[in-house]
């Protein structure tokens, strides 16, 4: 299930705030509908990110899909274990499975996201 | 008729088999060995390294494929040298060959130009002889470009050249160059085990290909953990124990084993007497001719690299045929240039056709686009190569077919339909409606052209 203390973005992006810093990753759903993934092009750290914009791409057995920032701010640490092993993103998207560490630019756009059960009623929305 | 070619390379020898086709008494003047900078430094034998990469990259993904292997496989260079070597020893003696056979007589040395009939040969002996014709075609090709800012030893700092005489693997290797010549090699070397770092002047790698064409082979050399830095020159190049090392202007030093420098190549349009007939040339030292290959003198044709243009084999042995059969009086031949594929060999494969999206806009064309990417084949997954798209420039008030873009497995073999689709002036309709085998990486181009209309049957509906 979607961990509760996570923000989410309509794009199954995920956020974990800790003070100005915001871990971000994919959702669960979303590494469910890409299927295997096979390589996460990853955003260069001290790079910045804007959030609703592609921040890095994942390549799945199935597609090539956009991963879009939640949130906007300069990258601070990217989870470079991913360039190697990529399918930690399928095995544990809310863990190991993390992107990068944003310094947030704007702390107002998490007002922005939905809590999990918002995002649950969503995907089910979607999924329709 | 009486025809003497100077350069036995894709254009020249093939210019010299159609003219005796046509009843000429063909004399083909060459200096180094038939089949050209393509058979003996290019094309050949670049592609049978990337055989033997190939074959490694395989190897190390048996397991991926269920097959055991006890150990890692190891490349050995000297092996794999030797067999790109015998690889064009065979293509070579199959052109002396076709030689013999239509009685096309070749003349081992230097050509130049003495009068708009005499070609003066200098031997490999010092001797002199006078080969005389009714008519000359110049055939001389191009080699690597060197400019003094890179002091090219042969040892530490190489041309294409000089990297196919390589006999042990080097363990870094920075590319100056990130065109077609620096993005094959950098595949090669990489394979074999050499860390790379490509610097390209230009915004991106393959600057001739379309932008997503680019964008997907940075990613794919991202993969490989090939360092390309785009947007920047070498200021300059020191040789020092351990290398040599490569300063940018930015003051970041690079430092690696070799250099190799691929910035390009220079026409052979000096030293062949051209000032002693008055054969015009241009800006980059490029013969100028018309249509039908004719220079600015009578009897005297230019093909392939030393006039310019996209140097390409395929395009200079479709000179040499138009430019034989007008030799020989059939006034009639043309070049038409608009449907001349490109390949690069890399790691996926890249191939192009016709116009790119951008240059189609810039033509006043409304364009539609479609694309299908290779995982959406089961032949590509089964394949287990699915990087990769296709990519289709169609003209929206016509619906025909204006430029193909592939890059992924196979690219340069795919193009072919597209090429002939342009040619033919068919249209995404045709090419849609007509049946593509299962499971084949071809069903990919029935699918981009069905993604012009948004109707891939092997993609979601189109939001």
């Amino acid at each position: 299930m979607n961990p509760e203390d996570l923000k989410y973005h309509k794009e199954h992006t995920w956020v974990r705030v800790s003070e100005n810093k915001a871990t971000v990753g994919i959702t669960n759903h979303a590494q469910e509908a890409l299927g295997d993934i096979v390589y996460i092009d990853l955003p260069e750290p001290e790079g910045t990110a804007e959030a609703n914009t592609e921040f890095s791409e994942i390549e799945s057995t199935k597609a090539t899909s956009p991963v879009i920032a939640p949130v906007s701010g300069t990258i601070v640490e990217v989870n470079e274990e991913l360039s190697d092993s990529p399918e930690t993103i399928n095995e544990d998207p809310y863990g190991k499975g993390w992107i990068a560490v944003l310094e947030m630019s704007n702390k107002a756009e998490l007002d922005d996201l939905m809590d999990a059960s918002a995002y649950e009623k969503y995907v089910e929305e979607e999924t329709k | 008729m009486r025809l003497a070619i100077i350069g036995a390379g894709p254009g020249g020898y093939v210019a010299a088999i159609k003219a005796a086709q046509l009843g000429a008494r063909v004399s083909v003047i060459e200096d180094t060995e038939v089949g050209g900078t393509c058979l003996n430094r290019g094309c050949i034998p670049t592609k049978a390294l990337l055989a033997s990469t190939e074959a490694l990259a395989k190897a190390r993904e048996l397991e991926k494929f269920g097959i055991e292997l006890e150990g890692e496989p190891v490349a050995n260079l000297e092996k794999i040298m030797a067999r790109k070597d015998k690889v064009v020893g065979v293509q070579v003696k199959g052109i002396r060959g076709l030689f013999k056979s239509w009685g096309v007589e070749l003349v081992e040395g230097r050509g130049t130009l003495l009068s708009p009939t005499e070609v003066e040969v200098e031997k490999k002996d010092g001797t002199r002889e006078t080969v005389t014709a009714d008519k000359v075609i110049i055939a001389t090709g191009s080699r690597p470009a060197r400019i003094p800012a890179f002091p090219f030893d042969g040892t530490r700092i190489l041309s294409s050249d000089d990297a196919l005489q390589l006999r042990e693997i080097p363990k870094s290797m920075i590319i100056v160059g990130a065109g077609v010549i620096g993005s094959e090699w950098a595949c090669i070397f990489r394979e074999l085990g050499a860390e790379i770092t490509m610097v390209e002047m230009l915004p991106r790698a393959v600057s001739t290909e379309d932008e997503e064409i680019s964008a997907l082979l940075a990613r794919e050399f991202k993969k490989k953990k090939i360092k390309l830095l785009t947007g920047v020159g070498v200021e300059s190049v020191n040789v020092t124990d351990g290398g040599v090392e490569a300063i940018l202007p930015d003051g970041r030093t690079l430092s690696a084993e070799k250099m190799l420098v691929s910035i390009g190549r220079a026409l052979n349009s000096e030293g062949i007497g051209l000032e002693n007939v008055g054969v015009k040339t241009g800006e980059r030292g490029e013969i100028v001719v018309d249509e039908s290959l004719r220079t600015s003198v009578d009897g005297i044709y230019a093909i392939g690299d030393v006039i310019g243009g996209m140097l390409l084999a395929h395009k200079a042995s479709t000179e040499g045929i138009v430019a034989a059969r007008n030799a020989c009086g059939d006034e009639e031949a043309r070049m038409d240039y608009s449907t001349v594929p490109a390949a690069i060999f890399t790691s996926p494969e890249i191939a192009s056709v016709g116009l790119r999206e951008h240059r189609a806009e810039a033509k006043g064309f409304k364009v539609n686009t479609g694309h299908f990417q290779f995982r959406g084949l089961g032949k590509a997954h089964a394949m287990g190569e699915i990087a990769g798209f296709i990519k289709l420039v169609a003209d929206r008030e016509t619906d025909k077919l204006l430029g193909a873009h592939i890059i992924g497995p196979h690219a340069a073999d795919l193009i072919h339909e597209a090429a002939l689709a342009i040619r033919a002036g068919l249209t995404i309709k045709d090419i849609a409606s007509t049946i593509h085998a299962h499971p084949t990486l071809s069903e990919g181009i029935m699918e981009a052209a069905e993604d012009v209309h948004g109707t891939a049957i092997h993609l979601p509906k189109k939001q």
